[in-house]
């Protein structure tokens, strides 16, 4: 139960700035996922709430009192490693037991919770384990049940899922989002991967370069990237991007044109698989010629290349097409999306 | 290629042999010569082992006074290891996670000053202890051999805990513990293959120290094991026989602990700690 705040924060190590005038609100029970490629400042800032790095300039407030200089022991804050960061000289009881001990709570009712936690993200069976002896994803819960053992103001969770397999990771983020829903409490969540953010986030906070690019729920994110960066982050297969030039009302590009209303001069036009139809190869905007065509089980992945650029579609699993077969597409009108060609920025829609 | 694998890997071996016989050659000697009645050692041609093996150098050697030597080395030496290795745990740990950069000149001086040989210090030492009134006492050995050991200690124990994850202590400061409490419940019980390699170096050191022991104490109740075995060389002659069995009698526990602790040096530890 808690809000935080970052007001202007920055961090520099050496002559690196990894996070530079950073602001950001975090209400109270929201999951917050911070989304981005490595290197862009997401562990750092992730890192300067919970008291592991110290900010360079700015404030970070927590239930608006100011910690920048509370010890990350004073925080009262729980957090999930990356690499999980299990005490290996401990049983997996004392493990997630450490908390409470650390608090002086007596032996009997660390007990008691520690059990309850256990049983919450069923490692019941393991108490008397030790890590080494532990799967990967067994000791991923051992990491979340010491973060749930007590009730902290604030869960921190640092790329907690990537060290699991594919499989293992999906059955995860639903029990993690399950697991949020019910203990209620503000959670900040890092990750580099998109679908993660997606299906767990209340919020997401895309950054690059230590800087926030956008921020929003997960649909406004999709449906409305607020520049290029975000467009070709969010979204698997990621957006294509068409550089072209808008004159008279029609965008052209080296394969063709369509028209494009509200717009003058270089722009770069971004439009999602699922919003590109393939015709035939005189009927549409952008000629082509298809260059995959891969069966994903309900759908199918086109690549065509149109001139220079690759475009990627997503079309009905009957919707396959030979390799090399001239053909071309349409983009839907009203799913758009068009980016200045020097900023990226996103320009306002016709009619806005 | 598989041929000349095999002829380097008979070389190794024949060099292992050869490496392990100049090794362990001293060792047979020192054995042989202890079963050997008082005239043989000298018996020419040289016997590599004795015709008539006795005991009698052993039950010479172990006398009353031995007794008294061996519990003073055992003091000795349990304090000094003791006291160097819980110095050397704080030490190291602050070598091994303190930004402040003159620590690293610092811990090359360290070093440097392991350098100096005992010879060229213990004069000086002597004329400390003697005006702070330590001489023939428990502490003034104590006191040297912790200053004796003490650097390598440190290096020795800096090295295993650089390898520790730094996640370790994120994960205790998220968890609520203080640095001193980190230091107590996680980062000691993960050194315990170092701490254990670094007890029996020190152990090692003292057990067999000689020049200091032989210095600061003056009384034969005070003397420790390798000093004692000083009465075995008299004005007359030295009494061979006696000084290879006591030589026996001091390596055995040293030897019967370090292949006691000998798996503890395997560093596993820290298996799970974090992914990897």
């Amino acid at each position: 139960m808690a809000t935080v705040s970052l007001h202007h924060v920055a961090k520099i190590f050496g002559a690196f700035n990894a996070v530079q005038d950073l602001s950001l609100e975090i209400a109270d029970c929201e999951f917050l996922v911070l989304l981005g490629p490595s290197g862009c400042g997401k562990t750092t800032t992730m890192r300067m709430i919970a008291g592991l790095e110290d900010p360079t300039a700015g404030d970070i407030l927590i239930d608006g009192a100011r910690v920048n200089d509370r010890p990350a022991r004073d925080r009262d804050l729980a957090m999930v490693f990356q690499n999980y960061g299990l005490y290996p000289h401990m049983t997996v009881a004392q493990n997630i037991g450490y908390p409470l001990k650390v608090r002086g709570l007596p032996r009997a009712e660390r007990e008691t919770r520690v059990k309850a936690a256990a049983a919450r993200v069923e490692l019941s069976s393991l108490l008397d384990r030790r890590p080494a002896e532990l799967s990967g994803g067994q000791r991923q819960r051992v990491a979340l049940a010491r973060a749930v053992v007590r009730t902290p103001r604030l869960f921190l969770m640092d790329e907690p899922l990537s060290n699991l397999d594919a499989k293992l990771r999906t059955s995860m983020r639903a029990q993690l989002k399950h697991l949020q829903r019910d203990l209620a409490t503000t959670t900040i969540y890092v990750t580099h991967d998109q679908t993660e953010a997606m299906t767990l986030a209340d919020r997401i906070v895309v950054m690059k370069d230590g800087r926030i690019q956008q921020s929003g729920t997960p649909a406004e994110i999709y449906a409305r990237p607020g520049n290029i960066f975000v467009a070709g982050f969010v979204g698997s297969p990621p957006m294509n991007l068409l550089a072209g030039t808008v004159s008279d009302g029609r965008f052209s590009h080296d394969a063709g044109s369509m028209v494009l209303a509200g717009h003058s001069g270089p722009v770069v036009l971004g439009v999602r698989p699922e919003d590109v139809s393939v015709v035939g190869a005189d009927e549409g905007d952008l000629r082509g010629r298809v260059y995959s065509s891969e069966l994903l089980g309900d759908s199918v992945l086109l690549g065509i290349t149109v001139g220079n650029d690759l475009v990627n579609v997503k079309v009905g699993p009957e919707g396959g097409r030979a390799i090399g077969s001239e053909i071309a597409i349409r983009l839907n009108p009203a799913k758009l999306h068009v980016f200045h060609h020097d900023t990226g920025l996103r320009l306002a829609e016709a009619g806005q | 290629m598989n041929q000349s694998f095999n002829a380097r890997r008979a070389g190794l071996l024949a060099l292992n042999i050869v490496l392990g016989l100049v090794i362990l050659a001293p060792f047979f000697w020192m054995v042989s010569v202890s079963l050997k009645p008082a005239a043989e050692p000298f018996a020419i041609p040289a016997r590599l082992w004795p015709q008539d093996p006795t005991l009698d150098n052993y039950i010479n050697a172990f006398r009353p006074e031995f007794r008294t030597y061996f519990v003073n080395s055992v003091i000795v030496s349990l304090l000094t290891v003791v006291i160097t290795v819980s110095l050397a745990l704080f030490a190291a740990y602050a070598f091994t996670r303190s930004q402040f950069r003159l620590l690293t000149v610092a811990m090359t001086l360290v070093i440097v000053a392991q350098m100096f040989p005992a010879s060229a210090i213990i004069i000086p030492i002597y004329k400390l202890m003697r005006s702070a009134d330590l001489l023939n006492t428990y502490t003034s050995l104590v006191l040297a051999y912790v200053t004796v050991t003490l650097p390598v200690a440190i290096w020795m124990l800096r090295g295993f805990m650089a390898n520790l994850p730094l996640t370790l202590e994120e994960a205790a400061a998220i968890d609520g513990a203080g640095p001193l409490r980190t230091f107590i419940e996680i980062i000691v019980p993960l050194c315990r293959p170092g701490i254990v390699a670094t007890s029996v170096f020190v152990l090692i050191v003292t057990w067999q120290e000689f020049l200091f022991a032989l210095s600061f104490t003056s009384t034969k109740d005070m003397r420790t094991l390798p000093v004692g075995m000083n009465d075995f060389i008299g004005q007359y002659g030295i009494r061979y026989g006696e000084l290879m069995a006591s030589s026996v009698l001091i390596s055995l526990p040293v030897i019967v602990i370090f292949f006691l602790l000998q798996r503890q040096f395997v560093a596993g530890l820290t298996a799970g700690a974090v992914k990897g």
